[in-house]
């Protein structure tokens, strides 16, 4: 496969479910290294298509391709390439830790030698080697999370399929999660990841498919989706304590279209147009106003907003080619699991 | 008004009427009848029967007997470990629903769908009056006996449905308990007769009366040998038998046990892990996977070591089937069967190839099942194998588990060669006798394959339900035949024979390739 290949490659994909059509016709590729996010509502096709992404499913109608590999001729070499970790855990109850991953190293063919070296690293990646002789249906939700992603990486894939990963996951054991994925993208990994926490993926992901009752409603890179609604901006300005005299500072810049104050906060929500203004006025002028400015930053939420747009009915859709999007990190060849 | 405790009652009672199952259920009846009473009919007119009404009564009261027997062990075993077992049922215990109401709707229910589907026989059964050889009170007797052993069925289960965590431990020890009832008195009066307790004229009155009172009062509480007293020609006894009495009285009393023992056996809520009833796991060890444990193989370790349970697995059956062959040792003994080395090899050779067979039949309901209800087949189906590969491994690492159980038949083989020698001669040594060898195991290969198919489709009670069917579709298919090939003589029983072999081997190959598919559509949709 050439460096420039996409890692996942869709084209008019169709599956239907008796007569319920889940999939209507998408398109989208995913670059090699990048984490991809995919997002939609319940019953947009999500599952759908990761399944047959996983091979679980095959493609009724369209082209789908795993490292060129078209996913229902070559379903052995795309699963040899692909972990896919599914909404749900997929545990042995009765096995510890350390047999569950050995199993499934064995499984893929490996030996007792390479068994012991891969299990060593998956469980050091996902933080478990305390735990590699602890029963799983002792473990709590967090850790099996882990064990599924440490079993999706045995064989050391090249692609990840994740499924809502954090899903019911509390705030640390997300965050934990969060930065696993990326270490992973250090490792050369490409990540496709489908979840609904919109704002954990703008921070995670280089790209985002979002899909609505079976259609792409946009593909292309996170940058993409804020600039989607053209030449607004959207910052949030944060102070070390109130300023009342900040609000009418910030109005009075040109191109300043509103400003707006959360409560309880010391926070400033700035709406400008960027062909009038842009961030360093708007910052000099709060500093100039005598404000202690902790942070200013684009308002992340308008990923959320964004969602919303989208996936209104009526709206048509934006696609992006996510090859433009910000270059991923270089992969690394020689990353294991 | 609705009373509170009869809310979830009422909803099962409507939601079991009302379920496509029960319409299949039903018609499945019907079909039942239908073909006992087709042969019967024909072997009347040509003068084989003198009493086909008694013949017909018979029939459907010991298919109703195993049938009720059946539903003990999945149907009303699975009242409360289901709810168990999805976690649900500390959210029912959390509502307003008290004790007895949970217990009236999730058994009681059941108990009502069964008892109507015995009673909707009635009508068609009075056809016995008019065969001949019956009379209504022999039918009105055989339908009370089998309802008060269906009402004495569903609440043993229901108490052990309700004392264990997951159904096949609670559907486990209603089968020997029921075993026990059904069986234990013959061994008890025999054992009473030769330990020289004084029995008869001397007994008579006298507390050393007390045992062969108990042991008869017991005999004459088994449905099975009230209905061997219903079917003895000239019958006249009471339609209501202590049997009866005795039933409904131990049936009611193993429900207020339920509801005393239902607060303190299902308090906490457990998770309810597969695989792990044949050993007491801690809660950390070592890996048990051995060292050259490679590729597919891994699979068949799986399926070995966790659903077949392993080792201690294997030695448990070794020890079930070494059980039963003490007890029929002792119970032959008792009856003046001489224990001799052809008795021996022959016991060792039958009750290794039945254990064997049930402990197959148990595996092939198990072992897809167990994946699916813990969603682990998705993972499964991920590895870089085909869902063939992936099965027939799982397969190989069951059958590991179970068939070195045979060994016993071996030593049985090897301790009286001659009489096999002599056996499979007599089997081999016409066309008839040697493809009735054939479709004898054909056939069990096919109800391996169809327990195994329904345990993919339905949550519970594959293995009844695969016992019924074949039973239906047999009885269909010998019948029809019979019709066909009954003037052949023995030419005729050899091709009939040949027709079912094919059918059977058709019907299993169909399967086999419909598990394979069925198994991908649940992994996908997992």
């Amino acid at each position: 496969m050439s460096d420039n290949q996409p890692t996942i490659e869709i084209r008019d994909l169709h599956h239907a479910y008796k007569r319920q059509q889940a999939v209507r016709g998408i398109s989208f590729t995913v670059d090699r290294g990048a984490i991809h996010g995919f997002v939609g509502p319940n019953g947009a096709g999500k599952t759908t298509t990761l399944k047959i992404l996983a091979t679980l499913l095959k493609p009724q109608r369209g082209r789908v391709r795993v490292f060129g590999l078209d996913v229902g001729a070559n379903y052995k070499d795309v699963r040899r390439k692909t972990g896919f970790m599914p909404d749900h855990f997929s545990l042995y109850r009765q096995m510890t830790v350390q047999e569950y991953l050995d199993f499934f190293a064995a499984a893929y063919g490996m030996n007792l030698q390479e068994r012991t070296r891969v299990v060593g690293d998956v469980l050091a990646l996902t933080d478990m080697e305390s735990r590699r002789n602890e029963m799983i249906k002792g473990l709590s939700r967090g850790m099996q999370q882990r064990i599924s992603l440490a079993r999706v990486l045995v064989h050391d894939p090249a692609l990840l399929l994740l499924d809502e990963p954090a899903s019911g996951l509390d705030p640390r054991a997300r965050i934990e999660l969060m930065e696993i994925i990326r270490e992973l993208q250090r490792m050369g990994k490409t990540i496709f990841i489908s979840s609904h926490i919109l704002s954990e993926l703008a921070l995670l992901c280089d790209s985002v498919t979002i899909l609505d009752r079976g259609t792409v409603r946009y593909s292309g890179p996170i940058s993409g989706l804020h600039q989607r609604d053209g030449d607004t901006g959207d910052y949030l300005l944060s102070l070390a304590e109130d300023h009342p005299g900040v609000e009418a500072t910030l109005r009075s810049v040109s191109g300043v279209i509103e400003v707006t104050k959360p409560a309880n906060a010391p926070q400033y929500r700035v709406t400008f147009r960027k062909k009038e203004t842009d961030l360093n006025l708007l910052l000099r002028a709060a500093l100039d106003g005598g404000a202690q400015v902790l942070g200013f930053q684009e308002n992340l939420r308008q990923l959320n907003q964004a969602f919303m747009d989208l996936t209104e009915p009526g709206v048509p859709p934006v696609m992006m080619d996510a090859a433009k999007a910000a270059p991923p990190p270089a992969p690394n060849p020689g990353g294991a699991a | 008004m609705k009373i509170p405790a009869f809310a979830l009652f009422e909803r099962s009672l409507r939601v079991e009427t009302r379920a496509p199952m029960m319409s299949w259920v039903r018609a499945g009846l019907l079909i039942m009848i239908l073909f006992i009473l087709l042969p019967i009919q024909s072997m009347a007119r040509m003068g084989v029967y003198a009493a086909p009404g008694l013949h017909f009564l018979e029939e459907m009261a010991w298919v109703n007997f195993v049938f009720i027997t059946l539903a003990g062990l999945s149907y009303f075993a699975s009242a409360i470990t289901e709810e168990k077992e999805e976690m649900m049922l500390g959210l029912l215990r959390m509502t307003d629903l008290s004790p007895v109401a949970i217990l009236l709707g999730k058994s009681t229910s059941r108990l009502v769908g069964a008892l109507l589907l015995l009673v909707v026989q009635v009508p068609f059964v009075l056809l016995a009056v008019t065969l001949g050889g019956v009379g209504l009170s022999q039918i009105a007797a055989a339908y009370a006996t089998l309802l008060a052993y269906l009402f004495l069925v569903s609440n043993l289960a229901l108490l052990f449905s309700v004392a264990f965590r997951n159904t096949s431990t609670a559907a486990g020890v209603t089968l020997g308990v029921l075993l026990f009832f059904l069986l234990a008195h013959f061994w008890l009066a025999n054992l009473l007769q030769n330990s020289g307790w004084p029995t008869g004229i001397h007994a008579r009155g006298g507390i050393s009366s007390v045992p062969y009172k108990f042991v008869d009062l017991w005999r004459q509480a088994t449905p099975s040998d009230r209905l061997g007293t219903i079917f003895e020609t000239g019958f006249t006894g009471p339609v209501i038998s202590f049997q009866v009495l005795s039933n409904l009285v131990i049936g009611v009393l193993l429900f207020f046990v339920s509801w005393m023992v239902f607060e303190p056996c299902t308090r906490e809520e457990k998770e309810n892990a597969p695989g792990g009833r044949w050993r007491i796991g801690p809660k950390t060890r070592q890996s048990r996977i051995p060292r050259g444990l490679i590729g597919s193989k891994a699979i068949s370790w799986k399926e070995f070591t966790f659903t077949s349970g392993g080792r201690i697995g294997l030695l448990i059956k070794f020890g079930v089937a070494g059980v039963l062959i003490l007890f029929c040792n002792v119970f032959f003994q008792e009856l003046g069967q001489n224990l001799d080395r052809e008795f021996e090899g022959g016991l060792l050779i039958w009750i290794s190839i039945l254990a064997t067979a049930i402990f197959l039949a148990l595996d092939a309901g198990r072992i897809f099942r167990e994946e699916i209800r813990w969603k682990t087949l998705s993972s499964l189906v991920t590895l870089p194998i085909s869902i063939p590969e992936l099965a027939y491994r799982k397969v190989a690492g069951a059958l590991a588990g179970t068939l070195p159980v045979l060994i016993g038949a071996i030593i049985g083989i090897a301790l009286i060669p001659k009489d096999v020698g002599d056996f499979l001669s007599d089997v081999f040594g016409d066309t008839a006798g040697t493809f009735g060898f054939i479709f004898a195991i054909l056939q069990f290969i096919l109800f391996l394959h169809l327990t195994a198919f329904l345990s993919l489709v339905i949550k519970r009670g594959a293995m009844p339900l695969a016992i019924a069917i074949q039973y239906l579709g047999g009885s269909f298919l010998m019948t029809f035949m019979g019709m066909l090939f009954f003037r052949g003589g023995a030419d005729g029983a050899a091709a009939m024979l040949i027709i079912a072999a094919l059918f059977c081997v058709t019907m299993t190959v169909i399967l086999h390739l419909a598990i394979g598919r069925r198994l991908a559509d649940v992994a996908a949709q997992e």
